[in-house]
């Protein structure tokens, strides 16, 4: 068992190590920012702290995201990116408005994107630029996983590659991903 | 009223002796960090969200995270029932709060977020605000919110013309003096002193002195409240 240190506990002195995650630098002396466990990596020389709790969400390029389509413009759509995938219990540190490029949206070529994606729609990306957020719904299990009907707002249902309007039969177009309807992330 | 009886306090505790503390890291299930503490007859509850995006937006910083707290008493915490939501009183304590946890935390982590503080107290028995601060500083740590330390308070005062540490209700509504204080302990900082009542000048180097005594201890509790929480997790 290893020990745990406390924000504020010393864990080194500067000329040392170099001051990794987790802890910051102070009149020489390296001390710990967060509850966790100090691993020392004997090679770059830098010390750092390994949280043991749940740490605060930041988007990283990789990541899968939730989020609600609020503008279409030209050639990009804009997402109120809202949770992580694996942490949908905490809001995100960095949360902010993502943007998929209309040659992010699908492998095939997209002429228009109102035929892909509309207001207040619900969909899932993937994080590809962590700095400027954009995003990409390319794979099959991206895209909109949940539509509201752009005549009457109830939820559209899935009929193989289209959508359908449970109550007024309108049948509206998405980049549909395959888990549409499902309410997984 | 006699406070002092051989030497003993009305609660049979010594001059430099504090109350009964517990910490319970992580009582809350939906906050992202929580702790409720007992200190003595206090009860306090202390919940603390995000970093998260910061709404209305023309409160963000670019450069860095806002802190908010928010202190206030449950309508039954109090003998007489307490008419519930802020007031001059509690406005005042959140503001000082947070500026006693404030310069801990590492804020140029989180640009343009907030750190959202909530303290309850649901049953008071004198030096609340210090209880407050205690549990606060603890659920921080238990949301994983980078800090330079942790922040310990407790309160000392006058009763019969003596010095002691972590008043009760009576010693606070009829003795001389009441003075919390609040530092992190491993700098020696004190970001919180506050006083009512009167102390000479001896008598205020003294209770500063014994207050200080006072977080030492508390901060050790603290130190060992995340380390048995999390040591215990870790063997599951």
């Amino acid at each position: 068992m290893t020990d745990i240190v406390v924000p504020g506990d010393l864990i080194g002195a500067s000329e040392e190590y170099l001051a990794g995650e987790g802890t910051y630098e102070e009149r020489g002396k390296i001390f710990s920012a967060i509850t966790g466990t100090v691993e020392t990596n004997k090679k770059d020389r830098t010390v750092r702290v390994l949280p043991v709790m749940k740490t605060p969400p930041v988007l990283k390029t990789g990541d899968i995201v939730v989020g609600r389509v609020v503008d279409l413009k030209n050639a990009v759509v804009l997402v109120d990116i809202a949770r992580i995938k694996g942490q949908e219990n905490r809001e995100i540190a960095n949360a902010d408005q993502g943007a998929i490029h209309i040659s992010n949206v699908k492998d095939s070529y997209v002429a228009k994107l109102d035929t892909e994606f509309d207001q207040q729609d619900i969909i899932k990306a993937k994080v590809i630029d962590e700095k400027s957020l954009r995003l990409s719904t390319v794979e099959k299990d991206l895209g909109v996983i949940k539509a509201l009907c752009s005549r009457c707002r109830t939820p559209l249902v899935r009929k193989q590659n289209k959508l359908e309007c449970p109550s007024c039969e309108r049948i509206e177009t998405r980049k549909i991903s395959d888990d549409y309807g499902k309410g997984i992330i | 009223m006699e406070f002092m009886k051989n030497g003993k306090r009305i609660d049979d505790r010594l001059p430099n002796e504090l109350r009964p503390i517990k910490f319970e890291v992580g009582a809350l299930e939906r906050a992202d960090g929580s702790c409720y503490v007992e200190h003595g007859g206090n009860k306090v509850i202390a919940a603390v969200y995000g970093p998260r995006a910061v709404h209305p937006r023309h409160l963000q910083e670019a450069n860095r995270a806002i802190i908010r707290y928010r202190y206030n008493m449950a309508s039954f915490s109090v003998e007489e029932r307490k008419r519930p939501g802020p007031d001059r009183r509690s406005v005042e304590i959140s503001k000082v709060s947070r500026e006693a946890i404030d310069p801990v935390i590492i804020k140029e982590f989180y640009p343009r977020s907030t750190i959202d503080i909530f303290v309850e107290i649901l049953q008071a028995d004198a030096g609340t605000r210090s209880a407050g601060i205690n549990a606060a500083s603890v659920a921080l740590a238990d949301a994983g919110v980078p800090m330079r330390g942790l922040i310990s308070s407790c309160a000392v005062g006058k009763v019969d013309e003596t010095v002691v540490l972590d008043l009760v209700k009576e010693e606070d509504n009829y003795g001389q003096a009441d003075m919390p204080i609040a530092m992190d302990v491993r700098t020696g900082e004190v970001t919180l002193l506050q006083m009512d009542g009167h102390l000479t000048l001896d008598e205020f180097e003294q209770a500063l002195e014994l207050g200080k005594i006072g977080c030492a201890s508390i901060a050790e509790m603290q130190r060992e409240a995340l380390i048995q929480k999390y040591r215990g997790e870790e063997n599951e």
